[in-house]
């Protein structure tokens, strides 16, 4: 905005008309708010407003094309009573922690190993970031395609010796959610690590040569500089994965759909089926807004938690 | 400096007139969807059929129809999955698409009864439509007496096979349910999958088709169509009886039938990785061409035989939007596609293995469709598919309910619990 309002006092001081200076520093020129209010009025049109009526019609009855039908908490008690809605939701927790958790370790692992410049060293990270590139849809098709019967990893089991190990991935209850979690985890690794790199890049090379003068342990460098020092890209990670978690939908929709018979199914893909497919557009909102809550819950309590520590 | 501020501010100036440009021009076709849609200009035709045979068949029906002066129309082809769970938002959009492929009877309805269909009862008294059956007539048009649906198409449902496999293999066609199973034990001994599936993947719904058969086997037709109009519940003991008689056939399907989808079991079929599969003509939009005269089919096989034998025949057709603001143009699109020129059209440029709805379309005249058409022709009943007769808001639940039996055939009493009570859900909608 400093530079903005720079040219403006320019001009004025060569027309000799100077306003007072307190007016001068608050006016805000038109072109900026035009910046401001317009995103804004596009993201009130087409977010929250939305956001707003998918609350409402967590409250009713519809299907897509009568009139929704008011129910008040209709929903949400039924919700208890859905089988498949616990599935979806424990399979969300697993998704979380497996995803998550191994994201975040893995992610870290690798931003530990490519963190020091040497020879190749862009090489391996670039590649561990490519597939983040990928559209995670056109991912999915390509894992899809490596999980069929006779698809590449099928082969190689067979190949090395191992055909007892052989299954249909994606068909089977007990490996569907599994096969579906390495895909989605083989591309989050990447951005995670990145985001580590960032954090890494920016603690002081001191603290390591103070360490180390003290005779501290990798071990115990890592323990008491790296980890404290990350404390603040943990956020971000622990938000962008929660949320991630939560969000997961494309390559569980691309692989598998939430099946066979829910075994994959997320929140997320039994909102989309309940409400796209089975035309039940109440009990597709009212399971948003779980999601919804739940990713605000998590962050929110989690950010609340990082705020105090930091104050203390 | 002075320049590049003003360059700068201009440029910020104009981006800012382009965003609000954007909001205005989005607020406008919000706004426009407050009212009646468009007239004038070309009828969209918005089209769920995206097999590469059956979508440049389209296009030349369409390419036709505008060549002959008059209206024109405007093709917009959706990947047929898409379609379907946007068909709704389409229909209630008050600035819809002109024109829809989709299938009449049941699924016509439920948008008839809200008043989402144009009434196309007066295209029904021209002359296009006149020789048209009266079979095709009812189903056609709604409980209110209005015509809603222009069928151009229809197919069947059988258990198709490779000829040379059969002759290879050493193997005749089934008749009854004995013989077919007869037929399976002997394809099993020689190493071959005897039934291919293809409910992987994004086409769970194909092992409706096993459900259908069965079912109007053992209870007929008319039991079916009341059990799926939620007259009847699923776990009921005559709809057990279906999955009794299924589980005798369980051991001869494709261990895969579950994880590859139809296009890829087609593949196999063809391939003579199995032996038959139970599938409708539509299969062949995606078989070569040249492999078509080596294919043929069977009756799907008698188990009842005091059932009258009653087939899956689905219609393909167009029903057209109520709020559509080019109701005469649509109409006039509607009349083309209703002759038999526009049929025509359509069936050279696509596999050619569906039947005309219109009496003096010629249809590819092979083997193949005479043999459909008389199975259809000889039907004591005409069902459409598990979606067609229900809805598409049942349909999801037969896919858990039927994917869940081929993997767990012994938890059919908790399946047939489930599925009664997903069911009930979209039945009080």
């Amino acid at each position: 905005m400093a530079v903005l309002t720079a040219p403006r006092k320019e001009t004025r001081e060569h027309t000799g008309h100077r306003p007072p200076a307190r007016k001068r520093a608050t006016r805000v020129p038109p072109v900026v708010l035009a910046f401001v209010l317009v995103p804004l009025l596009a993201e009130a049109f087409w977010v929250f407003w939305p956001a707003l009526q998918g609350f409402y019609l967590a409250f009713t009855k519809w299907d897509g094309v009568s009139a929704p039908e008011f129910i008040g908490l209709g929903n949400f008690r039924e919700m208890f009573g859905d089988a498949v809605f616990r599935t979806a939701a424990l399979d969300t927790v697993i998704w979380l922690l497996l995803f998550g958790g191994l994201s975040a370790a893995l992610g870290l692992g690798a931003a530990l190993l490519l963190q020091q410049e040497r020879r190749g060293v862009g090489f391996y990270r670039a590649a561990l970031f490519l597939p983040v590139v990928f559209s995670l849809v056109a991912t999915a098709l390509v894992w899809q395609a490596m999980y069929q019967p006779d698809g590449l990893i099928n082969k190689t089991l067979e190949a090395v010796g191992l055909s007892g190990l052989t299954h249909a991935w994606l068909a089977d209850q007990d490996t569907a959610l599994y096969a579906v979690i390495v895909p989605a985890l083989w591309r989050q690794i990447g951005y995670v690590m990145v985001l580590y790199l960032a954090g890494l890049k920016g603690i002081d090379p001191v603290l390591y040569e103070a360490a180390k003068v003290d005779g501290a342990t990798r071990w115990q460098q890592f323990r008491h500089i790296t980890l404290p020092q990350l404390s603040s890209v943990n956020a971000v990670v622990l938000s962008v994965i929660v949320i991630d978690s939560l969000r997961s939908f494309d390559v569980v929709w691309a692989l598998t759909r939430g099946g066979p018979y829910h075994s994959s199914e997320l929140l997320s893909t039994y909102m989309y089926s309940t409400a796209f497919q089975s035309l039940r557009l109440g009990y597709g909102s009212a399971l948003a807004v779980v999601i919804f809550l739940l990713a605000f819950g998590v962050i929110a309590s989690y950010l609340v938690r990082a705020f105090r520590e930091a104050d203390a | 400096m002075n320049t590049t501020a003003k360059s700068r501010r201009t440029f910020l100036a104009g981006a800012a007139a382009v965003g609000a440009a954007a909001v205005t021009s989005g607020c406008v076709a919000s706004s426009s969807s407050g009212g009646k849609g468009s007239s004038g200009g070309a009828v969209t035709l918005q089209s769920n059929l995206s097999a590469p045979q059956a979508k440049s068949a389209m296009k030349e029906v369409v390419d036709a129809f505008n060549k002959k002066g008059g209206a024109t129309g405007s093709l917009n082809t959706v990947a047929s999955e898409t379609f379907r769970t946007q068909l709704p938002t389409y229909l209630t959009s008050a600035n819809p698409p002109d024109l829809y492929t989709w299938y009449p009877g049941s699924v016509a309805e439920s948008y008839a009864k809200k008043d989402l269909l144009l009434d196309v009862s007066d295209i029904w008294q021209k002359p296009e439509l006149a020789g048209y059956s009266d079979a095709q007539k009812k189903l056609c048009t709604d409980s209110a007496g209005k015509k809603v649906f222009v069928p151009t198409t229809y197919y069947w449902w059988g258990v198709f096979y490779r000829k040379s496999h059969f002759a290879k293999w050493g193997v005749k066609e089934p008749k009854t349910w004995d013989e077919f199973l007869d037929l399976c034990d002997k394809l099993k001994s020689k190493g071959v999958a005897p039934i291919g599936l293809g409910a992987g993947g994004n086409t769970p719904w194909v092992a409706s088709s096993w459900f259908d058969y069965l079912n109007i086997r053992i209870n007929g037709a008319a039991y079916h169509r009341d059990l799926l109009a939620g007259k009847h519940r699923f776990d009921d003991p005559e709809v057990r009886k279906v999955f009794d008689r299924w589980s005798e056939a369980l051991p001869y399907f494709d261990p895969n039938s579950t994880a590859l989808p139809f296009q890829d079991a087609t593949t196999a079929l063809l391939q003579g990785r199995t032996g038959m599969m139970l599938i409708g003509t539509f299969f062949a939009d995606a078989t070569p061409k040249e492999q078509l005269g080596d294919i043929d089919f069977f009756r799907f096989p008698v188990i009842d035989p005091k059932v009258p034998l009653a087939e899956e025949a689905p219609t393909d057709g167009y029903f057209a939007s109520a709020r559509t603001g080019r109701k005469d143009e649509t109409k006039e699109l509607l009349r083309y596609l209703a002759t038999a020129e526009a049929q025509e059209i359509y069936l050279k440029g696509s596999s050619g293995t569906s039947l005309p709805t219109h009496p003096d379309a010629k249809d590819s005249g092979t083997p193949l469709v005479i043999k459909g058409r008389k199975l259809i022709e000889s039907a004591a009943d005409i069902t459409q598919f598990f979606n067609r007769d229900s809805s598409d808001a049942l349909a999801p639940t037969a896919d858990t309910a039927l994917t869940r039996f081929l993997a767990k055939p012994k938890e059919i009493g908790s399946i047939l619990t489930t599925w009664q009570r997903d069911a009930q859900k979209i039945w009080s909608q």
